[in-house]
This record gives C-alpha cells, sequence and structure tokens, in this order.
C-alpha cells in the first residue's frame, strides 16, 4: 500500500481544524493539515508522480493511483505567487521527497485582497470520498518525509 | 447532448475551492455531467482532480454538458454557480 509522506515540517492538525470550511469540510478530499513553523523551507513531493497542477502556492502529484493536493497556506492564491519559489514545472515526474516549492510562513501577510491568510497547509487525497484514510495514528508533530498515512 | 455555456467569475478561476464546490453540486446531480474549453477535451465534472487540472482562470469561457434525465435544470444550475464569484463568499 503506498504512503502520503508529510510534504513539510509542522504540527498536524485534522483537516476538520482547517480554516477553510470547504477543506474542512472535506470537499476537496479527506486528509489533515500541518501548520508549519517560521523559516525558509522547501515543501516536497508527498508520493511519486506526475505535477499534474502547479500554482506558486499549490500543487497536485498524480501517482499510485490517486491525486494529492499539498495547499501552502490559506487564501495565498491572492499573493498571485508572492513570497514562493517553484521549483518544477508541471507535467515533471517527481519522486517522493522532490523539492516542489520554498517559501517562509512567517513572511505571509495577514490578509490579502481582504482574505485572511493563514499558514496552515492542507495535505489531500482528490477524489476520495470523506473519512475515507486511516488516519487513527497520526503523529503530533512531523518533519518533512515522515509517513502520514496510507493511500486508499 | 444539452450544453451550456459560462464564463468562470471565480476571481481566482476554478482553484481549490470553487472547483470543490463546482465539482460537488456536480456530483449531487447523479448525472454524466463533463467541462471543458470550447473545441477542447473535456474533463469529467464530478473529479476534483480532473476539474483542478482543467484549471479555468478568471473570466475564461467553459462548456459543460450533461447527459440524463433533469439535465436543462442542471446545467442551468452549474451556469450560475459558475458565474457567481465563489471565492467572494469566503
Amino acid at each position: 500500500m503506498s504512503e502520503v509522506l508529510a510534504p513539510c515540517a509542522g504540527r498536524v492538525l485534522p483537516i476538520t481544524e482547517c480554516v477553510d470550511e470547504v477543506f474542512a469540510g472535506q470537499l476537496v478530499g479527506p486528509g489533515l493539515v500541518i501548520e508549519p513553523p517560521d523559516g525558509i523551507q522547501t515543501v516536497v513531493a508527498p508520493i511519486a508522480g506526475a505535477v499534474m497542477k502547479i500554482h506558486p502556492h499549490a500543487f497536485v502529484v498524480v501517482g499510485e493511483g490517486a491525486g494529492v493536493l499539498v495547499h501552502l497556506g490559506i487564501n495565498t492564491v491572492r499573493l498571485e505567487g508572492a513570497g514562493f519559489e517553484v521549483h518544477t514545472t508541471q507535467g515533471s515526474t517527481v519522486s517522493v521527497g522532490d523539492p516542489i516549492i520554498s517559501w517562509d510562513p512567517a513572511t505571509l501577510p495577514s490578509e490579502a485582497a481582504g482574505q485572511a491568510i493563514s499558514r496552515q497547509v492542507p495535505v489531500v487525497v482528490l477524489d476520495a470520498p470523506a473519512d475515507s484514510l486511516d488516519l487513527s495514528d497520526l503523529p503530533a508533530d512531523v518533519v518533512p518525509g515522515a509517513s502520514l498515512f496510507a493511500l486508499p | 447532448m444539452p450544453s451550456r455555456t459560462a464564463t468562470i467569475a471565480s476571481s481566482v478561476g476554478l482553484h481549490a475551492r470553487p472547483a470543490a464546490l463546482f465539482v460537488k453540486q456536480a456530483n449531487e446531480s447523479g448525472l454524466d455531467v463533463q467541462v471543458a474549453r470550447p473545441g477542447e477535451e473535456a474533463v469529467d465534472a464530478t473529479s476534483i482532480l480532473g476539474v483542478m487540472t482543467l484549471g479555468a482562470k478568471h473570466g475564461e469561457q467553459v462548456e459543460i454538458t450533461a447527459e440524463g434525465k433533469g439535465a436543462e435544470q442542471v446545467l442551468d444550475a452549474l451556469v450560475t454557480l459558475l458565474e457567481t464569484d465563489l471565492d467572494a463568499q469566503g
């Protein structure tokens, strides 16, 4: 069974505690939230596969029969790429742990275009039913590359 | 097959949150719903991966098609959703 590894360091929270209600309601998919610490850091691929979509603030890797979305912060689309450095291109093949995007959560503004910005990083399995992951054994804190959960 | 053209109103395009709301509504219809840029290959509108891969941007036109009972109403509702700025609702 394939595993999803932590794309970044931080405190692990249930997806239901995401400040974005669409993520919290698992409308994007089941998963979890990582709250990263301050400091420049590089977010890495949580699974091996193809980079199906890359934005400065979010990416999707498709592999192992699943698509995993990593979203760097909430409402960060409003920053239009400022503060994010992208290390890959759409369509590239990546190995688990490959660098994807660098950022520093400490530099995020509190809001952009009238929307509150959060540093929360949802890690979500796309098109999987709500509550379909076994998240019973989650660590409280992770380092990049730590095991998070198995793909359904 | 019934189809409609809609202009993406969400200021950030059909990104994570607007895409999720669109896919939820498409799924709730129970129909086979597809979405495409005009003249291009369609993706499954009930797949968040499909819709996010399409990556339609603000102001872009997309064509949505649906097959089955009540398809016209389903399409009308989906057009209304796409032509609303889903991000403005927080």
